[in-house]
C-alpha cells in the first residue's frame, strides 16, 4: 500500500516537470533569461510592462537592494553624470565586493530562517558568504554539521532552537529549505494528497527523530523509530522518506542495553559538559537528509525554492507564491523560468550571490513601480515593478543617511566610512520596526511613534549636523526643496512639490526653522522614503 | 498558457480590489446575514487576565470540606444551590448577568504555552500566525473609522512580554494590540510640547499630500496600510483624554479604589464606553506555589470588587447588555496542596466566567468531581470557551478567514458555543 502511494505521489508532486530540452541554454545570462521568459509570457497576455526607470530610481533601488540604505546626494549625482554605458553593471559590481552586501544578505536569510526574533544565525551566514560558499553547503551546515573541518555551533541553531519541538523543525526544513508547507496540506480535500502528506510528514520527520540538543551542538542517536496512525487508524512504521516519495533504505537500529544506554548518556553529558560537539551515528539521518535533497533526482525542490525566494527578495514577489506552497495544485506563474533559474544555479554551485548580480541587471528589474496604463496588471505578471517595504535595518539606514547634513558626505575620500559608521551608530532604530512579510501591513505604533517621539524630534531639527541645517541656510525656497527631496527620495523635485512645499514655508514666515524641521518630518514619514520602489 | 487560470482570476481580482481589500480578507464578499452585522454592532469584550493562574477552588469552583478544598469555606450566592468561595461575597450577591464555566480541560500546563492557547484558542501551527482573541474582535467589531484604539492591552510587569500575548497574526498590523507596557497611558499618544496643535495636523496634512502623490499608480496592501496608519494617528491621539483617571469624578474613583487592577479596570471602561471594542486588563502575581492562600486572600478579596464594581458601574451606565466582560487565565491551579502550601499549575479541571452581553446570566456549566481532580460534566476546551465569547457578541464562531486559498474557521473545526450559557 505505502510503496503504490508514494510511486504517485512521486509522479504527482515533482514541483513541475523538468524539460531541459526546451529551455534556454545554459551559457545565457540571467538576466537575458529573466527577459525572456518574462517578456514571452506578458506578449500571450497582451500585457503592457511599465515603463523603464530613469538613473535615480535605479541608482536607490540598486543601492538598497546591494547595499542596504538609499544614496547620498553625491553618489546619485555623479551616478547620474556618469556617461559610461557600463554604469549599472559596474554600480552593481561595486556594490556587490563591499561588506554591506554579504552584511545584508545574511541579515536577510537570517530573517527567513531563524524563529522569529531571533538573530542566531547571522554571524554564522556572514562567515559562510564570505568564505564564498554555496547555498548548498550552508543548508548542510545547518542541518548536519560539519565533521570534516570545525563544527559550525552558529549554523547548528537552525535545529537546535527547533528540536524541543520536532514537528515544528520538520514543518521549518520542509518549507525553508523545499518550499513546501507539508502541515498545511491537511486541508486540501484531494484524498490521495491528503494519504501523500502523511506519509510525507513522517517521513521527513525521520530524518530529525534521532536527534537532540546536547549543549550547544545537535547530538544524534542509532536508534529511535516512528510509528503513526492513519485516519482510519491503521498503524505505520514511518520510512525514512523525502518529499519526492525516494525512500532511504537504512541499516538495522543499534541496539543497546540498559548498561549500553547508561554509559551513551553519560558520554554525552560529559560533551555538554566540555561543550564539544557529539560524534555523527555511523548512520546518521540528518546526514541522510543532505545527501537525498541535493542527489540527481530528488534536488528539484531545493534548487526551485531557493531560485524562487531569492526571486522574491528582488522583485518582491514570488514565481511561486506563497513560498512555501511549491505543489503542483499551485504551479509557478513562469515555469520555464523556474525551470532555468534552478538549473542555472545548482550548475553554478548555488552560488547566491551570482543569481541575485543577474536578477538585477535584468529589464525586468529596471521596470517603474508606477503603472499609469488603464488597469494594473496583477503581480505575477511583473510588468511593473513592486514596491517593498524597507527592512527594519534597511530603513534605519534610510532615516540615518537622510537625516545628516548631505555636507557630511561630499568628500569623496572620507565617504565611505562615514556613511558605514552612522548606518552601524543608527542600527539600533531597527528595533522599532517589524520584519516585513507578505502579508506587511504597517502599525499604527509606527505611525504614532514618527508623530511623538522626542529621538525622531533630534532627528529632524535645524541644527548643524542634521538636514534642515543645511536647508536654514539656503537662499531661495526652491533650492531649498531640490535640496531636501534629492536628499530624502534621491531625486529632483517636481514642480508641483516645490509648490505644496513652499506655500508651506511662506504660510510660516514667523517660524521658518519650525517649518524647515516639519518639512523634513513630512518628507521622512512619507511612503516614498519607507519602500524601495 | 502556464498559469492556473482559475489563479489568475483569483489575484486579478485581488489586485483589482486595490489596497482595501486584502487577498485574505476576501471573507468579506461573503454575503453574511445582516441580522447578524447589526446584531454585533457596538458590542464590545472586556478581558480580565488572572496572569500566573487563579485557583479556581478559591473562586468559581470550592470544594469545602474536602483535602482539597484548604481554608476558605462556599458561600451561598444569590443563585439557589450555587456557592462560590467566602473570598468572594460581593461577586455572590450579583451573579444574575454572569455564567460560570466550570469544566475547562485545556491540557497545556505551562505559563508560556497555556497563555498562547487562552489568547489564540488553538494551538500554534507552525507557518501560520493566528491572531489573538483581541485581534479578532478588534477586526470584527471595530469599524474602520472608528477614533479610538480598537484593541488595549495592558500588561503587568510579572506577566512578562513573553507570555502577554497579543498578535494580529495573518489579519495584519492594522488589528494589533496598543500595549500599555510602563503605565495607564500609551506611548506616542501625546503631543511633544515643542510643536503646536496646529502645525501637527498640517505637517501631518503636507506628509499625506506628498505620499498620495507617490501613492498614485502604485498598488500594494503594505503600502496602503502605511498611509491607513498615519491617518488614524489624529483620532488616536484625540483619546488621550480616555486614558486619563483626572476628569473621573471622584465618587466612581472611591468605589473603585485605588489599586492598579482598579485604576486599570477604570481605564477599560472608559474606553469600552468610548466605543474600543476590545480591552485586555491584566493582574499579575497569581502563580501562588507557595502561600497559596495568603496570596489568594488578597488577589480574590481585590478581584471581587474591582470586578463587582466594574459590573456595578456598566451596568448603571447600560454598558452592560453590550460588554461581554471575562475573567480568564491561562489555567487554574492543582486541587492537591504542595508541601508550601501552594497549588501549581493546573489546566485538566478549571473554571473561567462571563458577564453581561449575549450570556444567560445565573447559569453555572459543567461540574468537577468532589475533589476538583477531573470534569465530571460538559468539559470543554479553549476552542467551545472562544466559540461562546464569540458567539455572545454576535460573531459566527465558524466564519471564515481567507489565507491564500486556505480558509481558516475562526475556531477550529468541530467546536461549537456553549448555548447553555448564552441568552
Amino acid at each position: 500500500m505505502l510503496k503504490k502511494l508514494s510511486l504517485l505521489a512521486a509522479v504527482l508532486l515533482c514541483p513541475g516537470i523538468n524539460h531541459a530540452q526546451d529551455l534556454l541554454p545554459p551559457e545565457t545570462s540571467i538576466q537575458d533569461a529573466v527577459d525572456h521568459y518574462i517578456k514571452s509570457e506578458q506578449a500571450t497576455g497582451n500585457i503592457q510592462p511599465a515603463a523603464q526607470v530613469d538613473d535615480y530610481v535605479l541608482m536607490r533601488r540598486t543601492m538598497l537592494d546591494l547595499a542596504g540604505r538609499i544614496p547620498t546626494i553625491a553618489e546619485v549625482e555623479a551616478y547620474v553624470a556618469d556617461e559610461d554605458p557600463q554604469k549599472r553593471v559596474k554600480l552593481v559590481d561595486r556594490l556587490m565586493a563591499q561588506p554591506e552586501f554579504t552584511e545584508q544578505l545574511a541579515y536577510d536569510l537570517n530573517n527567513i530562517l531563524a524563529p522569529a526574533g531571533k538573530t542566531d544565525l547571522e554571524l554564522y551566514l556572514v562567515d559562510a558568504l564570505t568564505a564564498q560558499k554555496g547555498w548548498d553547503t550552508m543548508f548542510a551546515d545547518m542541518i548536519y554539521g560539519n565533521y570534516e573541518e570545525e563544527m559550525p555551533k552558529q549554523a547548528m541553531q537552525f535545529v537546535n532552537l527547533r528540536i524541543s519541538d520536532i514537528d515544528n523543525l520538520t514543518n521549518a526544513t520542509s518549507a525553508l529549505f523545499f518550499g513546501v508547507n507539508i502541515s498545511c496540506a491537511k486541508c486540501h480535500d484531494h484524498p490521495l494528497v491528503s494519504e501523500w502528506t502523511q506519509a510525507h510528514f513522517y517521513g521527513m520527520k525521520s530524518f530529525f527523530n534521532r536527534s537532540f540538543s546536547n549543549g550547544d551542538f545537535v547530538a544524534e542517536r542509532a536508534y529511535g523509530e516512528i510509528k503513526y496512525a492513519t485516519t482510519s487508524g491503521e498503524q505505520l512504521d514511518a520510512q525514512l522518506m523525502f518529499l519526492t516519495g525516494s525512500v532511504i533504505e537504512e541499516p538495522e537500529p543499534v541496539v543497546l542495553d540498559d548498561e549500553g544506554k547508561k554509559k551513551e548518556k553519560a558520554d554525552f553529558e560529559q560533551l555538554k559538559k566540555d561543550k564539544k560537539p557529539a560524534p555523527a551515528p555511523a548512520f546518521s539521518r540528518r546526514a541522510q537528509l543532505i545527501e537525498i535533497a541535493l542527489r540527481e533526482n530528488d534536488r528539484e525542490y531545493f534548487s526551485k525554492n531557493i531560485a524562487n525566494r531569492m526571486w522574491h527578495r528582488i522583485y518582491g514577489y514570488g514565481l511561486v507564491m506563497p513560498l512555501d506552497q511549491m505543489h503542483p495544485e499551485n504551479p509557478p506563474s513562469h515555469p520555464d523560468l523556474l525551470d532555468w533559474l534552478a538549473r542555472d544555479t545548482y550548475a553554478n554551485g548555488y552560488n547566491l550571490p551570482r543569481l541575485i548580480r543577474g536578477l538585477v541587471l535584468s529589464q525586468t528589474y529596471s521596470q517603474s513601480s508606477r503603472y499609469d496604463g488603464e488597469k494594473r496588471p496583477a503581480e505575477f505578471w511583473f510588468a511593473a515593478a513592486n514596491v517593498k517595504p524597507l527592512s527594519p535595518r534597511q530603513y534605519a539606514a534610510a532615516l540615518a543617511i537622510a537625516a545628516r547634513n548631505p555636507a557630511h558626505w561630499e568628500d569623496a575620500s572620507e565617504a565611505e566610512s562615514r556613511i558605514a559608521n552612522e548606518v552601524k551608530a543608527q542600527r539600533g532604530w531597527a528595533n522599532k520596526f517589524a520584519v516585513p512579510n507578505d502579508e506587511f501591513q504597517v502599525s499604527v505604533d509606527e505611525a504614532l511613534l514618527f508623530s511623538n517621539d522626542t529621538a525622531f524630534e533630534d532627528k529632524i531639527k535645524v541644527s548643524n549636523d542634521r538636514l534642515g541645517g543645511e536647508l536654514a541656510k539656503l537662499e531661495t525656497t526652491e533650492a531649498m526643496v531640490q535640496r531636501a527631496i534629492k536628499a530624502v527620495y534621491s531625486r529632483p523635485a517636481t514642480p508641483e512639490e516645490v509648490q505644496a512645499i513652499s506655500a508651506y514655508l511662506d504660510a510660516r514666515n514667523d517660524r521658518r526653522e519650525d517649518a524647515i524641521s516639519q518639512i523634513v518630518w513630512a518628507l521622512m514619514t512619507s511612503s516614498e522614503l519607507r519602500f524601495n520602489h | 498558457m502556464s498559469v492556473n487560470p482559475s489563479r489568475r482570476r483569483f489575484l486579478g481580482g485581488a489586485a483589482a480590489a486595490g489596497i482595501a481589500a486584502s487577498s485574505m480578507n476576501m471573507d468579506v464578499l461573503k454575503a453574511e446575514a445582516l441580522s447578524n452585522e447589526l446584531k454585533k454592532n457596538g458590542k464590545r469584550v472586556l478581558l480580565l487576565w488572572l496572569a500566573g493562574g487563579a485557583s479556581q477552588l478559591e473562586t468559581w469552583d470550592p470544594k469545602p470540606g474536602r483535602l482539597t478544598g484548604g481554608p476558605y469555606q462556599a458561600i451561598q450566592t444569590s443563585l439557589p444551590g450555587v456557592q462560590i468561595s467566602e473570598l468572594m461575597p460581593k461577586m455572590a450577591t450579583r451573579l444574575h448577568n454572569t455564567a460560570i464555566i466550570r469544566s475547562l480541560n485545556t491540557q497545556i500546563g505551562d505559563h508560556g504555552g497555556g497563555a498562547r492557547l487562552m489568547h489564540l484558542g488553538r494551538r500554534d501551527e507552525p507557518n501560520l500566525k493566528y491572531p489573538d482573541m483581541g485581534s479578532v474582535l478588534a477586526r470584527e467589531l471595530g469599524r474602520p473609522d472608528l477614533q479610538v484604539p480598537d484593541y488595549v492591552s495592558f500588561y503587568t510587569a510579572t506577566e512578562g512580554r513573553g507570555n502577554a500575548v497579543g498578535q494580529p497574526g495573518f489579519l495584519g498590523a492594522r488589528y494589533a494590540p496598543m500595549f500599555l507596557t510602563t503605565d495607564n497611558k500609551p506611548a506616542h499618544l501625546s503631543r511633544l510640547e515643542d510643536i503646536t496643535d496646529l502645525d501637527h495636523k498640517e505637517r501631518a496634512d503636507l506628509r499625506a499630500l506628498l505620499s498620495n502623490r507617490f501613492a498614485k499608480g502604485r498598488v500594494s496592501e503594505s503600502l496602503g496600510s502605511h498611509n491607513v496608519a498615519y491617518g488614524r494617528v489624529r483620532g488616536l491621539m484625540s483619546s488621550e483624554k480616555l486614558f486619563d483617571l483626572s476628569d473621573e469624578p471622584q465618587k466612581i474613583k472611591d468605589r473603585y479604589g485605588n489599586s492598579l487592577f482598579a485604576q486599570q479596570a477604570m481605564v477599560a471602561r472608559r474606553l469600552v464606553e468610548a466605543g474600543t471594542p476590545f480591552v485586555k486588563v491584566a493582574r499579575a502575581w497569581w502563580d501562588s506555589h507557595g502561600q497559596n492562600f495568603e496570596t489568594h486572600l488578597e488577589l480574590v478579596t481585590e478581584l471581587d470588587h474591582v470586578m463587582s464594581t466594574l459590573l456595578e458601574d456598566l451596568e448603571e451606565r447600560g454598558l452592560l447588555e453590550d460588554t461581554l466582560v471575562v475573567t480568564l487565565a491561562e489555567f487554574g491551579r492543582t486541587p492537591t496542596i504542595n508541601a508550601s502550601l501552594g497549588r501549581d499549575h493546573f489546566a485538566r479541571a478549571w473554571s473561567a466566567s462571563l458577564t453581561g452581553c449575549g450570556i444567560q446570566g445565573g447559569t453555572v456549566f459543567g461540574a468537577t468531581d468532589e475533589d476538583g481532580q477531573h470534569v465530571k460534566d460538559n468539559e470543554i476546551g479553549a476552542a467551545e470557551l472562544f466559540a461562546t465569547i464569540y458567539k455572545a457578541v454576535g460573531i459566527d464562531p465558524h466564519h471564515e478567514y481567507f489565507v491564500g486559498s486556505r480558509p481558516i474557521p475562526l475556531v477550529d473545526p468541530g467546536t461549537h458555543a456553549v448555548d447553555e450559557v448564552l441568552a
